[in-house]
């Protein structure tokens, strides 16, 4: 048997568990029906603005007298209005009476039936002043080009001098979401896996699969499946969101640091999920029966529940000492840093550190998760204590 | 040719194996009978590779059994195991995939099979929902799925119907003509008898006895069988150790014909032959020796 299709064989056996655990897992009712849930529920809260807030339709209103035209100018410049010139005053006054109109203004009055919304109202209130003064600079002998440069203001720029010491509310929401989506992404797939090895391992289909398979080929495919199902289910749940979005006009919205971010994030995720996931199938192989799983995972959704709320408490002191080490120290930096990095700029040889540490960890649990499930997922009887699973010989 | 050869295993101050050999030719099916906690169990995971030896090795064909030809093996353990929430036919192609056939190949050879064993109409179910003997028939598949070069079976028979004990017998018949080594254990020694070529006997973790049938059965101590239709008792006039079973005289150490001509001189002899043991008898033999 030549090294390459040793290879190839090593290769296709990992697959296979995977495949099987995508198509057993992924595909089962029960995760279809979730997911189907979730996607609905974010399809909702994504349409949820335009739904309320709304594509009303545009206000017709009706514009006489002197200001007219600059008001027409105006209220065209802000979208949402349908706009009719009248000759006079009394002929706009006449449509409102009539509904042609919902609103006129003409000779510095605004006509209504009974009052217009406050959004409209707003709107025609800035447009007339800024119509006024317009007429007004006009009138006092300015060119049209005077009055251009005289009205055109260059927005405040913002110079902080502390580096990252503000951040906008849009930055904390999406600091927010990805420890939020982080952590469900590494909670799920991390008791899945301890599940799964448990139950191969209480109903004693390890001892054949470990005739035609390795011990790291079982972990490792199961950890690829359930990853693969994580990441579909992100993917649904993104795309659907943005699409939705998209479909409803409200992405323009979406800060411009999105996309890069969600790649990064995704790359965060992957070490720390190799991380979890490995260290949940070697401590899942200590057990022989599901009720006692819980007792040796707890030390793993206790690190990881202490992530997430690290990451949240480091969302509002992004710059502290407490969120630095947090976000370069392994198991936390899996959460910490790509939240952080949502809200503040963060040196890049911190990143780099933090990457390289979470890299290093992830092997290490590599490792020693598979040792560990190798040591004892032929072990059956009572719970196997990690020293003796540590200390016996493979 | 599959050589078991001199294995030892502890398990902390338990001595489960002590130097065990056997071995099982081409079309061979050898019978692994002890009594429990007699090392069969230890012994055929060591062969499969699921546990390893202190010491000893598998050889096949001549050379240490490697990875990629042990994944050729069939393996049924002791303790059953399928995936309960899996569906029977997928299953049972999964499995023949792990062993390196072709998606295609397996899915055709899992129908083949689970047809075979009367479980067409169960493809779909979860393997939870069948009955334990089914369970067990699905298990059978599993380890035949990828058409194994050698069966290497942990008490293949228990918990079966009748009907189901002929199934397998039928089945490790027909892989053993394919000229596949065959190695079952099993506590019902008629079917040891009915089935092997040979049998091993192990105990505490020792060979002590092995042989093809007809082997074990003359190597036994012989008891010479005397029915006579005879008024006086003849225990005191034959030769050798005379014990009663019933009416007939059973005798050990005895010249036959010596005890045939005191017999007809003392009435019509209506039986005259050599007991032979059955395995069963040998077995209990052996184990209390
Ligand atoms: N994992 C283990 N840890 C400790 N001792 C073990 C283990 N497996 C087997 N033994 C011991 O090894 C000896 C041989 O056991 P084995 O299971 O091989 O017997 P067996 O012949 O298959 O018995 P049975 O007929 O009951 O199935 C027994 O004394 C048993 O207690
Ligand atoms: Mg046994």
């Amino acid at each position: 048997m030549s090294n390459q299709s040793a290879e190839t064989s090593r290769m296709r056996g990992l697959m296979l568990v995977a495949g099987r655990e995508i198509r057993v897992r992924g595909l089962s009712k029960a995760n279809l029906v979730s997911l189907l849930v979730t996607v609905v529920i974010v399809g909702v809260l994504a349409a949820l603005p335009s739904l309320i807030g709304g594509n009303e339709e545009d206000a017709a209103i009706g514009l006489a007298g002197e200001n007219a035209p600059a008001m027409q100018a105006q209220l065209e410049a802000m979208g949402g209005f349908d706009i009719t010139v009248y000759d006079t005053a009394d002929e706009a006054e006449r449509a409102v009476e009539d509904e042609t109109v919902e609103a006129a203004v003409a000779d510095g009055s605004l006509y209504s039936l009974d009052g217009v919304g406050n959004e409209v109202e707003t709107k025609i209130d800035a447009a007339w002043q800024a119509a006024s003064v317009q007429t007004n600079l006009a009138n006092a002998g300015l060119s049209d080009q005077e009055i251009a440069g005289a009205l055109t203001v260059e927005p405040l720029e913002f110079v902080t001098l502390e580096s990252g010491g503000v951040h906008s509310t849009l930055d904390y929401f999406t600091g927010l979401v990805i420890s939020i989506i982080m952590f469900m992404m590494l909670m799920t797939p991390v008791q899945y896996i301890a599940m799964g090895v448990v139950e191969e391992k209480s109903s004693r289909i390890v001892e054949i699969l470990l005739t035609s398979l390795k011990p790291w080929q079982l972990l490792g495919g199961k950890v690829i499946g359930l990853g693969v199902i994580s990441l579909v289910n992100l993917v649904a749940m993104v795309a659907v969101g943005l699409g939705v979005s998209a479909a409803t006009g409200m992405l323009g919205d979406l800060p411009p640091g999105t996309a890069a971010a969600a790649v990064s994030t995704i790359g965060w995720w992957l070490m720390a999920f190799a991380l979890f996931g490995t260290l949940a199938g070697g401590v899942g192989s200590l057990v022989s029966r599901q009720e006692e799983s819980g007792s040796v995972l707890t030390p793993l959704i206790m690190s990881l529940t202490l992530s997430y709320l690290g990451a949240i408490f480091l969302l509002n002191a992004p710059t502290s000492t407490f969120a630095e080490v947090l976000s370069i120290v392994p198991p936390f930096s899996g959460i910490a840093m790509p939240t952080r990095m949502a809200i503040t700029e963060v040196p890049a040889w911190q990143v780099g550190l933090s990457a390289v540490l979470l890299a290093a960890a992830a092997a290490g649990a590599l490792a020693l998760g598979s040792q560990l499930y190798k040591r004892s997922v032929l072990y059956t009887g009572s719970r196997m204590k990690l020293t003796e699973a540590l200390r016996r010989a493979a | 040719m599959l050589e078991i050869k001199d294995l030892h295993k502890r398990f902390g101050d338990t001595v489960a194996l002590d130097g065990v050999s056997l071995s099982a030719a081409p079309g061979e099916v050898v019978g692994f009978v002890g009594a429990n906690g007699a090392g069969k169990t230890t012994t055929m995971r060591i062969a499969m590779g699921v546990l390893a030896a202190d010491s000893g090795e598998i050889v096949y064909n001549g050379a240490p059994l490697g990875v990629e030809q042990r994944r050729r093996f069939g393996y049924m353990p002791s303790e059953r195991g399928l995936y309960p929430k899996m569906k029977t036919g997928e299953q049972v192609a999964y499995f023949g995939e792990l062993h390196g056939m072709s998606k295609a190949a397996a899915k055709r050879s899992a129908a083949e099979l689970l047809e075979q064993l009367d479980l067409s109409e169960r493809m779909g179910d979860f393997v939870q929902d069948l009955s334990l003997g089914n369970q067990q028939r699905v298990q059978l598949a599993v380890s035949l799925v990828h058409d194994p070069e050698v069966l290497i079976l942990d008490e293949p028979f228990s918990g079966l119907d009748p009907i189901a004990v002929d199934v397998m017998g039928t089945a490790l018949k027909d892989r053993a003509a394919a000229g596949a080594p065959v190695i079952f254990s099993s506590h019902q020694l008629d079917l040891i008898e009915r089935l092997c070529d040979s049998v091993v006997i192990i105990g505490n973790g020792r060979i002590i006895a092995s042989g093809t049938v007809e082997e074990l059965k003359a190597k036994e101590v012989k008891q010479l069988r005397i029915s006579v239709e005879a008024a006086e008792d003849l225990t005191a006039l034959l030769p050798g150790t005379v014990t009663r079973d019933g009416d007939d005289y059973l005798i050990e150490d005895g010249d036959d014909q010596e005890a045939l001509r005191v017999a007809s001189s003392a009435g019509r002899v209506t039986r005259f032959a050599y007991d032979q043991p059955t395995i069963a008898e040998i077995f209990r033999e052996a184990v209390t020796r």
